[in-house]
């Protein structure tokens, strides 16, 4: 029995009297496949919606359509430094409550225009005195950003639809005359 | 016993030795196996098969689940090969781990290794410079290490045989000190890169870049098609292993090759320990090996040993070699042993960007680069340093995408991207004054899995080369700011000897067996039934890539021994 459950049952047992926050994401259980970063489901999905805010499929498909949110977790549990990797995680624990305060509503339920200006703007507010916190924010949705983009660049629909990759050019040419604008 | 004893020697014993299968081993054995010799290549690890091995040669970018970068905590455990530019997510498997094999760095080195058949030779980046006398009289005239008691023209026939057999593509270019070879077709200088050329020309008549003659083939197929090898399709992706063969490895080319003339037998896992010497007879009789799996202990015996385990481990196998005899290892009369070790100094580069040429740009892929031979202190001493650089050199048009936006912006910029200027940039290869201090030793305490005293390397930099750096440096931005390259920026990276993948020296050729260890044809002064052909033969360092140089001084050591054999 996982805690979530444990607490559950509890509630129901003693008619209510323990209440459950609302949205306390330590509730709900690890996501094994990411284990450096001890997140859930829920901080998955909020990730997803941040790719698909980045790529929401206007010129090119859509971020969630190549599952890059996996891609995005991937690299932040394997590839980066402990303090790289504590700051993102706390960035990603904090990202919904920020936009809370500062824009007045939760980015999972933002649309894609409002979440698009708090991803803007969580990158250029002025950090006061929550500076440890904005740095995080920011160098969270910065390193999603990275990591989005190298996802999306050398996912196999870019590479093959968009900009093919060519895995034996068999030619080199040195002075290549081109149209010039 | 006796029987079983002489069973036992009969079995073991082969005409030839060859401690290594990489770069000069391979072409040791295959030298001696197509002289008709029974040879026995001792590779320390796993084999690797041509075109069987290589499991990410074919695999696209988006197949690699990091895209290419090598997880944290495997970075963190092995800082020394993360440093390596060419250890990444798709040739990881060819390296050695920090944590398997270790050493112990008194003064910072990042051993660069690659324990499998071929060694580093499928690693490589295939850069194939022959090397004149303004270098091999370079001690002689500057005062430094020991003259080295060969020339050029000693050399010359042999880098034209190893040339042929592996492939080389270049341009004739004429230079006295980068002589030309037994050339395949050049790859093209790009537009960027002829521009620099004539500014040169105009300019700076004594200096001049050529394209760099690269181990690959671009024509001949006929020829090579007997090797099982074919065409470059530039791929670049060399290092996980060519499925074409376009460039040479041992994999590829020599080892294949010598196993066709049923002389070859190769251990695999074999670390050797050391070489037996006999006392009475006064030469080496052959080695001992320790399987590297069981942990069982074998000896091998032959006729004439050649020494080819990569420069550090080579100096490690004649240092652990003692007996009455050479109590200092083996044939260390002089003490000079693991001594005058030398590196390539590749701290320093430079880039910038140029804004004509508008209407060109570059298509394909390129295995080389620009090559910018050495120009200082060439024909007479001019700088307040000793020696100087050669240095790479390359231009190419890149494309600029706005990756500013999010959302549709976004994905615009990334759908369009736009030519951008063309990014020119260079790297030094300086060369190294071999010094006494600058050694490998054995440890006197820690030993590794097999009870080998593990190896202690102690080199670093010296004034002379914070001055080449300087100059470099220097030279180099000026002649960019003069040629109208803007944005130039300089850097430093201070790395640690080793990086460079060059390290050479320790049994060091010389005229002299006092102060050095090889003579004229690799021999051991002492042992002559000893040879030694890979980096650790090295007198001095030169600034050419080194491997074809080894190669050259494998065969002709083994034609050499073949000679004089008993």
């Amino acid at each position: 029995m996982d805690r979530r459950t444990a607490m559950r049952q509890l509630a129901i047992l003693t008619g209510g009297a323990t209440l459950l926050p609302a949205c306390d994401f330590s509730e709900e259980s690890i996501l094994a496949a990411y284990k450096q970063l001890n997140i859930t489901a829920s901080h998955k999905a909020l990730i997803k919606k941040l790719t698909n805010t980045i790529f929401p499929g206007v010129n090119l498909i859509k971020a969630e359509e190549i599952q890059l949110e996996d891609f995005v977790l991937v690299m932040s549990n394997d590839c980066l430094n402990e303090d790289q990797q504590e700051a993102y995680v706390k960035g990603l624990k904090q990202f919904d409550g920020f936009c809370k305060d500062n824009f007045d509503k939760k980015f999972t339920d933002m649309g894609q225009i409002e979440a698009e200006n708090a991803f803007r703007k969580s990158l250029e507010i002025e950090s006061g005195n929550e500076k440890e916190e904005v740095e995080a924010i920011r160098h969270f949705l910065a390193t999603t950003k990275r990591f989005a983009i190298q996802g999306y660049l050398n996912s196999e629909y870019f590479m093959t639809e968009i900009q093919p990759y060519e895995l034996v050019p068999a030619r080199f040419i040195g002075s290549k005359k081109i149209e010039v604008s | 016993m006796a029987n079983l004893n002489t069973k036992y020697k009969n079995e073991n014993t082969y005409d030839a030795i060859v401690i290594g299968s990489g770069m000069s081993g391979g072409w040791a054995a295959k030298e001696f196996c197509e002289k008709g010799l029974k040879t026995l290549v001792l590779e320390r690890g796993r084999e690797v098969i041509h075109n069987k091995d290589y499991p990410t040669t074919n695999m696209m970018p988006w197949e690699f689940e990091h895209r290419g970068a090598m997880p944290e905590p495997i970075k963190k455990e092995n800082p020394v090969v993360s440093r390596c530019y060419a250890f990444k997510e798709d040739t990881q498997h060819f390296f050695v781990r920090d944590t398997e094999h270790p050493y112990i760095q008194d003064k910072p080195f990042d051993w660069i290794r690659g324990y499998q058949t071929g060694g580093k030779s499928l690693l490589w980046a295939r850069q194939v410079q022959r090397w004149s006398n303004f270098d091999f009289e370079g001690p002689a005239r500057d005062g430094f290490a020991v003259d080295w008691p060969i020339r050029y023209q000693d050399i010359a026939p042999w880098y034209s045989h190893v040339e042929k057999f592996i492939g080389v593509s270049g341009n004739k270019d004429g230079k006295a000190n980068l002589p030309d070879g037994e050339f395949l077709p050049p790859f093209e200088l790009t537009a960027g890169e002829k521009y620099f050329k004539s500014f040169l020309k105009a300019n700076y008549p004594e200096r001049e870049i050529v394209v760099a003659r690269c181990a690959h083939i671009t024509g001949n197929q006929e020829f090579y098609a007997k090797q099982g090898r074919g065409m470059c399709q530039n791929r670049t992706l060399c290092q996980r292993g060519c499925p074409f063969g376009g460039y040479f490895s041992s994999n590829s080319s020599t080892l294949p090759w010598a196993a066709k003339t049923g002389n070859l037998s190769m251990q695999h896992h074999a670390v050797v320990h050391s070489i037996i010497y006999d006392e009475e007879k006064g030469k080496a009789t052959g080695v001992r090996v320790i399987d590297a799996q069981t942990n069982e202990m074998s000896e091998y015996f032959a006729k004439v040993i050649f020494v080819n385990a990569s420069a550090l481990n080579t100096n490690l196998i004649l240092l652990n070699s003692t007996s009455n005899r050479f109590p200092n290892g083996l044939g260390n009369d002089s003490g000079v042993l693991g001594k005058y070790m030398a590196f390539h100094n590749y701290r320093a580069g430079i880039s910038g960007q140029f804004d004509g040429l508008k209407e060109y740009t570059t298509e394909g892929r390129r295995p080389t680069s620009g090559y910018f031979p050495r120009f200082r202190n060439v024909y007479k001493q001019e700088t307040n340093f000793l020696r100087g650089y050669a240095a790479g050199f390359s231009a190419s048009r890149g494309m600029v995408t706005d990756y500013s936006g999010i959302g549709a912006d976004l994905e615009k910029g990334i759908k369009n991207p736009e030519y951008g200027p063309w990014r020119v940039g260079s790297h030094m290869m300086g060369e190294t004054i071999p010094k006494e201090e600058s050694q490998v030793s054995l440890d006197a305490g820690q030993k590794d899995a097999w009870g080998i005293p593990l190896l202690k390397v102690s080199m670093d930099y010296d004034q002379n080369d914070e001055d080449m750096i300087k100059d470099y440096l220097v030279e180099m931005a000026e002649m960019f700011e003069a040629a109208g390259f803007t944005n130039i920026r300089t850097r430093d990276d201070k790395r640690a000897p080793g990086l460079d993948i060059h390290e050479m020296g320790g049994a060091r050729m010389g005229n002299d067996p006092k102060t050095s260890v090889l003579n004229k044809w690799n021999q051991i002064h002492a042992c002559p039934n000893v040879y030694v052909t890979d980096g650790a033969c090295m007198t001095s360092t030169s600034t050419q890539n080194p491997s074809l140089t080894y190669m050259a001084f494998a065969a002709r050591a083994v034609d050499h021994a073949v000679k004089h054999m008993g």
